[in-house]
C-alpha cells in the first residue's frame, strides 16, 4: 500500500515537473517574443513621431579646424543624449533581415523591448564606439543569427540626424565580465554584444563594425588619423 | 482540486474569491521563477 501511495506521489510530481518545464519553455520561446513585439510596433510608432520632432531642434553643427592643408575645416553633427528606456534609432542589418528598434539602456527592462544602447558609450555615429546590446533567442530575439555575420557585411543605424552605415570588420568570443570590449576607440565604430552559444549566457558574441559612411564619416576618419 | 475546494471556509462566492486569488498569486510566482531562470537561457547580452 505504501509502495503504490509512493509511486502515486511520484508520479504526479514528475507530471508537475514536466508541466512546469514546457511551461518555462513556452513562456521564453513564444511568450517573450509576443511581448517584445509588441513594444517594438508601439516604439516604431513613437520613433517616427519623435524624430519628425526632433529633427527641427537638432543641436548646431560644430566646425573644427584641421591642420590638414586638403581638408582645413570638418563638420561634426551632435545628437543629444537621451532618457532611459526611450526608443531613439533603429538598427538594421540587411544579411539578416533584421529592423529593430533600438532603446537607450541595457538593462533588464529596457532589453526585453528591444536591443538597448549602453549609455556610458557614445551614441551611434558619434566619434568614439558605440555599444549596442540584443537577445539572442528570446524576447524577440534581435541577435539570433549575429554569429552568421561575416567581414565586410553592412550594418545600418539609423538616429535623428540620418543614417550612419557600418561595415562588420571582426567578431569575437568574451567572457561576461569581459568590459574592455566597450572601451574608447579612435574613430567611430559600432559594438554588438549578445549571449552565446543560443541558449546560454555563458559567453557573449562581439561584433566590431567601423563607420563607412554617414554624416560623421569625415569627421571620424580625421580623429583616426590624427590618433 | 475537488478536496481543495471542499476543505475551504465559507460559502461559495467566497471559496470562489481565495481560489481566484490562489491561482493568480501561483501565476505571478511563476512568471517571477521563469523571468529569474529566463536569465540562464539569455540574460540580454549585455555586457560587465
Amino acid at each position: 500500500m505504501a509502495v503504490r501511495r509512493v509511486a502515486r506521489v511520484l508520479g504526479w510530481t514528475l507530471i508537475g515537473a514536466s508541466l512546469l518545464i514546457f511551461a518555462f519553455l513556452g513562456y521564453q520561446l513564444f511568450v517573450t517574443d509576443l511581448i517584445a513585439k509588441g513594444s517594438q510596433q508601439q516604439a516604431s510608432r513613437e520613433l517616427d513621431h519623435w524624430w519628425t520632432e526632433v529633427r527641427t531642434t537638432l543641436p548646431s553643427p560644430q566646425i573644427v579646424t584641421t591642420s590638414i592643408p586638403t581638408l582645413p575645416q570638418i563638420v561634426l553633427y551632435p545628437e543629444e543624449p537621451v532618457d532611459e528606456g526611450k526608443s531613439f534609432a533603429r538598427i538594421l542589418i540587411p544579411s539578416l533581415e533584421v529592423d529593430e528598434v533600438v532603446f537607450e539602456g541595457v538593462g533588464r527592462k529596457t532589453l526585453k523591448k528591444g536591443p538597448g544602447h549602453m549609455p556610458s558609450t557614445p551614441l551611434p555615429g558619434q566619434p568614439g564606439n558605440a555599444v549596442i546590446s540584443g537577445h539572442r533567442t528570446t524576447y524577440g530575439r534581435p541577435f539570433y543569427d549575429l554569429n552568421e555575420l561575416a567581414p565586410g557585411d553592412l550594418i545600418q543605424i539609423e538616429t535623428a540626424i540620418g543614417i550612419h552605415s557600418y561595415q562588420v570588420r571582426e567578431s569575437l568570443l568574451v567572457k561576461p565580465t569581459d568590459v574592455w570590449v566597450t572601451e574608447e576607440r579612435a574613430g567611430s565604430w559600432l559594438t554588438l554584444t549578445t549571449c552565446h552559444p543560443r541558449y546560454s549566457a555563458k559567453q557573449r558574441l562581439i561584433i566590431v563594425a567601423e563607420l563607412v559612411e554617414g554624416p560623421n564619416f569625415e569627421y571620424a576618419q580625421v580623429v583616426l588619423a590624427a590618433a | 482540486m475537488g478536496s481543495i475546494w471542499g476543505r475551504l471556509p465559507g460559502p461559495f462566492v467566497a471559496k470562489l474569491a481565495v481560489m481566484v486569488i490562489v491561482i493568480v498569486l501561483v501565476l505571478l510566482g511563476l512568471v517571477v521563477l521563469f523571468e529569474w531562470a529566463g536569465d540562464l537561457l539569455d540574460s540580454g547580452g549585455a555586457v560587465g
